[in-house]
């Protein structure tokens, strides 16, 4: 597969006036795109912030993107620009938003994270990553193998079917499966309104 | 509790809550219109569902009804548990508040007295309020606030499973703040309170995580949890200071638009023998108390140096003007304060009667 | 049900998509909401499965940015194209695009005017309040004009301000009594004032 086909697809779309295209965009990279500036700002409502002005930073300077490099690595070279100023413009003024945790690790046993660290939204974000979990356990194992690999070892159709020793063509249609189970289930909890993205919390 | 079952149980806390609200009131099947891009911006014309009226009956509902909850309190960053239970019977208010995690302090309200517990201090203060002062109903929501605030109902959206009117309090200008109010359509609670600066940005929020209303609480309930042996006991003289023959009277000389005196007490402060004059004012909404003392003597000769200091969202600064120490404390951004405080002056009365014989 | 056709967005997602599928794809992708639901449905899976530590699953970013676009300029990239001509502001009613991308947008915005990027702007009526300009603080002997910017780090003793705080509340409307209480029962009392910050975290140019 071309390298970055399907992102250059929606961003060729963009230059040519699709906003709409940027909007799938925005969907896809967003939690990446958060978890990264939060390496600079701890406080995950600014970290959403500096996502949200990173984002509109390349939509105005889409103009000028070619290409030559992948769309994620010049959207994420904007978002390190873009908290790097946040910080130093918020240093200015001595505005404390991240007390001293003296203990970093606040996960729990299972890797959530522990609920005295949990503002509002991320009791809903509990909700739903415990759903999806739960969906991937009721999976049958060529399913979950298969989503598995590909959302947390970030591996390629070709490595997974390497791995899985199956052909290429199954590894998506297994991955398609489990997507759409596992949606399934998100749809029925979140009465439709995750489906909208809809703000619940 | 592990904090990890502590989220459970908070999950599933909010669906037993959820059960025993739905069992509070009879299920309301109001059309939930999610929030859809030709909305208007909801003007209805009834006046039960003015927006002015949602936040009145919000109101009229933490001050009257019986509530046991827990919520979540999110300041700079910084998000903590705390409980609240609040019943009224026989006219009488009491309410507990207690930090679930890290500080441990308390708020009890037993009838005329507000007791705080400070474990991280090992101090309790204790505050009576003369008997016969009702606990202040607050200025209703009027047209004098409405002309310094826009209010507006927002939306309708659904909040954890419940049906809720969203009200936004824009302020017009930048001495006070504005709310985004999450109000449950059965009972009125505020389930979710942003507040927030002019521009929009929230600066604290508090969501309920579970919430009940009970008939009722049994007095067990606002007994503190944290052991006092060893604490320091600070309270105030439960009768007002005599008056004396006054000669002079603070005021504000300018108020920011909008704010004016409501009230006006003399009162002592725990662990002080001095009384204190206290001046409130407000705008209708956010409020603001000023209290005036003699200078302590022993910092007479020290230059007076403004301070500031912020509990969460509310602001508190101190200064000095004629010897007296100035203190504002209020729910409004710092500027609010700083200029209030030093607008205070001392107004010299009329010759007072005593004098006449 | 065609699963060729219907695992293309999956495997679109994961850039497993001949480019010419692509191509197709994107532009349907960009007009159909609920295709462009399930797309972001996937990215949340894939978040999901991840558990990345405080980022929000539910986060309404994408809808923000949406509802920021509105008022932006199309792109165009033909060199010498002059830009098609410029709504600043165009009324919600009217805009279909951001449809059913975080619906929940609409709650932070309900108009927008110009210069106001920040996600969660209020509402701001044209102010018929004149607002003064920096309060005046009085020059008297005993004080000095405090700096309008943060703070002078609080050295007010932390019993006394409980003592304020405590006596205030009885005078607080409801909501705000209970944030007030609430901040004091949890904070440090008598920490530096934190002020909202001089510039919005998001701002359009």
């Amino acid at each position: 597969m071309s390298a970055d086909a399907s992102d250059l697809s929606l961003v060729r779309r963009v230059q040519r006036g699709d906003k709409g295209a940027f909007d799938a965009l925005v969907l896809k990279y967003q939690h990446k795109l958060v978890k990264l500036v939060m390496r600079y700002v701890r406080n995950p409502a600014e970290a959403e912030d500096i996502a949200q002005e990173a984002f509109i930073k390349a939509y105005r300077a889409l103009p000028q993107f070619r290409g030559d490099s992948a769309f994620y690595t010049w959207l994420y070279r904007i978002a390190i620009n873009t908290a790097k100023n946040a910080v130093v413009s918020r240093d200015r003024s001595p505005i404390e938003y991240d007390l001293d945790r003296s203990n970093e690790e606040s996960y729990d046993m299972q890797g959530r994270m522990k609920d005295s660290e949990t503002p509002e939204g991320l009791v809903l974000t509990e909700e739903i990553r415990s759903t999806v979990n739960a969906a991937i356990d009721a999976l049958p194992e060529d399913l979950r193998t298969a989503i598995v690999l590909r959302e947390l070892e970030g591996l390629s159709y070709e490595e997974i079917a390497a791995a899985m020793a199956c052909p290429v063509g199954t590894v998506r249609s297994r991955i398609f499966r489990a997507r759409e189970a596992i949606d399934r289930r998100l749809r029925e909890v979140f009465e439709g309104g995750l489906g909208r993205a809809e703000e619940l919390g | 509790m592990p904090s990890s079952e502590r989220l459970v149980a908070l999950t599933l806390a909010w669906a037993v809550a959820g059960a025993a609200l739905a069992q509070e009131t009879p299920p309301a099947r109001a059309p939930v219109h999610k929030t859809s891009l030709d909305q208007a911006p909801a003007q209805k014309t009834s006046p039960e569902s003015a927006p002015a009226h949602w936040l009145e009956r919000m109101n009229q509902a933490l001050t009257t009804r019986n509530y046991d909850g827990t919520f979540s309190h999110w300041h700079g960053g910084r998000v903590e548990m705390l409980r609240i239970i609040h019943r009224v019977q026989d006219g009488t208010v009491s309410e507990r508040l207690a930090s679930l995690d890290g500080s441990g302090r308390e708020f009890i309200r037993a009838g005329a007295s507000l007791t705080c517990y400070l474990p991280d201090k090992r101090t309790v203060l204790v505050e009576q309020r003369p008997p016969e002062e009702s606990l202040v109903g607050f200025p209703a929501v009027n047209d004098q606030s409405v002309s310094f605030y826009d209010i507006r109902e927002v939306t309708r959206t659904r909040l954890n499973r419940r049906d809720t009117h969203v009200i936004t309090v824009s302020p017009k200008d930048e001495y006070r703040y504005g709310y985004r109010l999450w109000i449950d359509d059965s009972t009125a609670m505020p389930l979710k309170t942003q507040l927030c600066d002019r521009r929009g940005h929230v600066i604290e929020q508090i969501v309920f995580a579970s919430l009940t209303l009970p008939a009722h609480i049994p007095d067990s309930a606002f007994k503190p949890e944290v052991s006092t042996a060893g604490f320091r006991w600070l309270r105030n003289e439960s009768a007002p200071p005599a008056p004396t023959a006054a000669t002079l009277a603070w005021n504000a000389m300018r108020l920011p638009p909008g704010f004016r005196m409501t009230a006006r007490s003399a009162q002592t402060l725990p662990g002080s023998a001095d009384p204190v004059d206290h001046l409130v004012f407000t705008d209708g909404l956010a409020s603001v108390s000023v209290f005036v003392e003699p200078q302590r003597r022993e910092h007479a000769d020290q230059p007076a140096v403004p301070e500031s200091a912020a509990v969460g969202s509310s602001s508190a600064f101190s200064t000095v003007i004629d010897g007296h120490k100035i203190t504002a404390v209020g729910e409004v951004p710092p500027d609010t304060v700083r200029f209030i405080a030093s607008q205070l002056k001392a107004e010299e009365l009329p010759a007072v009667s005593s004098r006449r014989h | 049900m065609n699963e060729e056709l219907d695992s293309q967005l999956s495997a679109m997602f994961d850039d497993e998509l001949a480019p010419e599928q692509c191509e197709l794809l994107a532009r349907r992708l960009s007009r159909d909401e609920q295709l462009k639901a399930r797309w972001g449905r996937y990215a949340v899976i894939g978040a999901a499965i991840r558990s990345e530590r405080g980022v929000r699953l539910n986060a309404p970013l994408a809808g923000r940015v949406s509802a920021v676009l509105l008022a932006e300029p199309a792109l165009v990239t033909t060199p010498g194209a002059r830009p098609t001509a410029v709504r600043w502001w165009q009324p919600l009613a009217g805009a279909a695009v951001a449809a059913g991308v975080a619906v929940g947008c609409v709650l932070w915005l309900r108009a927008q005017n110009p210069l106001a990027g920040a996600p969660l702007s209020a509402h701001l009526t044209a102010a018929t309040v004149s607002v003064p300009s920096a309060p005046v603080v009085p020059a008297a002997a005993e004080s000095y004009v405090v700096p309008r910017t943060p703070a002078v780090r609080a050295m007010v003793p932390s019993t006394e301000l409980a003592n304020y705080v405590v006596a205030h509340s009885v005078y607080s409307s409801p909501v705000a009594r209970r944030n007030l209480l609430s901040a004091f029962m949890t904070s440090e009392s008598g920490t530096a004032a934190e002020e909202p910050p001089d510039e919005p975290a998001v701002h359009a140019q």
